[in-house]
């Protein structure tokens, strides 16, 4: 059996995360391999049967897993319940993972996924609701760590302003600074969709938040 | 375009802190739910895996005991007919009378 370090705490285990996620424009023209020696041993252990060894990758994606499911749903016990399961579903579903190809963007597709599911549902559910009472408010914003300044909770506002795809779709490229090529694998939308849903965001947020930026409203 | 994308920029390096951190506990709740639910799928996989394996031995043997006992059966019940088969012929008698006298023939 792999020996891996268990739960090495979000630092360390971060720092390899963090080449995968930032710049993700540059990442496009990176290559897909998995950069991480630790990573690709543990998906080959997991592969192998040892279940231990996917505490590992539990560990390396927990905290952008639960951002990118918080950022769908707006709600910190439905962002839970996402990464566990979305971690559950990817272990259940490893042997279809192809070796040497990273983890993160796996992941973060199944978490989407698992995302606009509980979104379609809880649309299913307020259309059978009698809708004479004011609408519950979609942000969660208390779940979000104390934000330090006017302009990113201007911005969070302007975002949850956003309709449903445009809101989820801008929260990934500008919160979680994923490419559009990411953002179309993972909501399963096509890569022009996923432009034309950023450019209506850009234009709505633009005008919202033009005083923050300079004031330009071309 | 290029102001658009300036604009999104700068969207980008103020929006990076709206990331939702999970505290301690939440990011140990959630790990120790996936272990223990590995745990138990590991677990039901083996009981499926000797499911998958028992059940058709299970079932071979079930159809070996039918056929021996039904042979068995089989078997008895043909040797029983046989028996009063000859107990029949052997004690039935046929009484055959001439001039008076009667003769039994076995």
């Amino acid at each position: 059996m792999t020996s891996l370090p268990m739960f090495e705490g979000a630092g360390a285990g971060s720092l390899g995360f963090d080449r995968l996620v930032f710049g993700v424009e540059k990442a496009r023209t990176r290559s897909a391999a998995n950069e991480d020696p630790i990573e690709a041993r543990a998906i080959a252990a997991v592969k192998a049967g040892d279940a231990g060894a996917y505490d590992y990758l539990v560990s390396k994606y927990m905290k952008r897993v639960v951002s990118i499911a918080w950022g769908v749903v707006r709600n910190a016990a439905d962002a839970e319940d996402l990464a566990q399961e979305a971690f559950v579903k990817a272990f259940e579903n490893i042997g279809r993972f192809k070796t040497g190809e990273p983890f993160g963007p796996w992941i973060y597709r199944i978490v989407t996924n698992l995302g606009l599911d509980v979104m379609k549902h809880r649309k299913r559910f307020r259309h059978e609701e009698i809708t004479d009472s004011a609408p519950a408010a979609r942000g969660d914003r208390a779940d979000l760590p104390a934000i330090s300044n006017e302009l990113a909770e201007r911005i969070d506002r302007g975002i949850e302003s956003l309709p449903e795809m445009q809101r989820i779709v801008a929260r990934l490229f500008l919160v979680e600074e994923f490419g559009h090529a990411e953002i179309a694998k993972m909501t399963g939308l096509s890569e022009g969709t996923v432009r034309s849903h950023l450019s209506l965001a850009r234009g709505k947020l633009k005008e919202k938040l033009a005083d923050l930026h300079g004031g330009s409203n071309d | 375009m290029t102001d658009n994308d300036d604009f999104f920029d700068r969207l980008r390096t103020n929006a990076r802190q709206l990331r939702y951190e999970p505290d301690e506990m939440m990011s140990i709740r959630i790990a120790a739910r996936v272990r223990e639910r590995i745990a138990a799928e590991s677990q039901s996989g083996i009981a499926l895996v000797l499911a998958r394996w028992f059940r058709p031995v299970v079932a071979s043997l079930a159809t070996l005991a039918l056929v021996a006992t039904l042979g068995i059966q089989w078997a008895e019940q043909s040797h029983d007919a046989a028996a009063s088969l000859d107990t029949m012929t052997s004690t039935q008698t046929v009484d055959i009378s001439v001039g008076g006298d009667t003769f039994s023939v076995e």
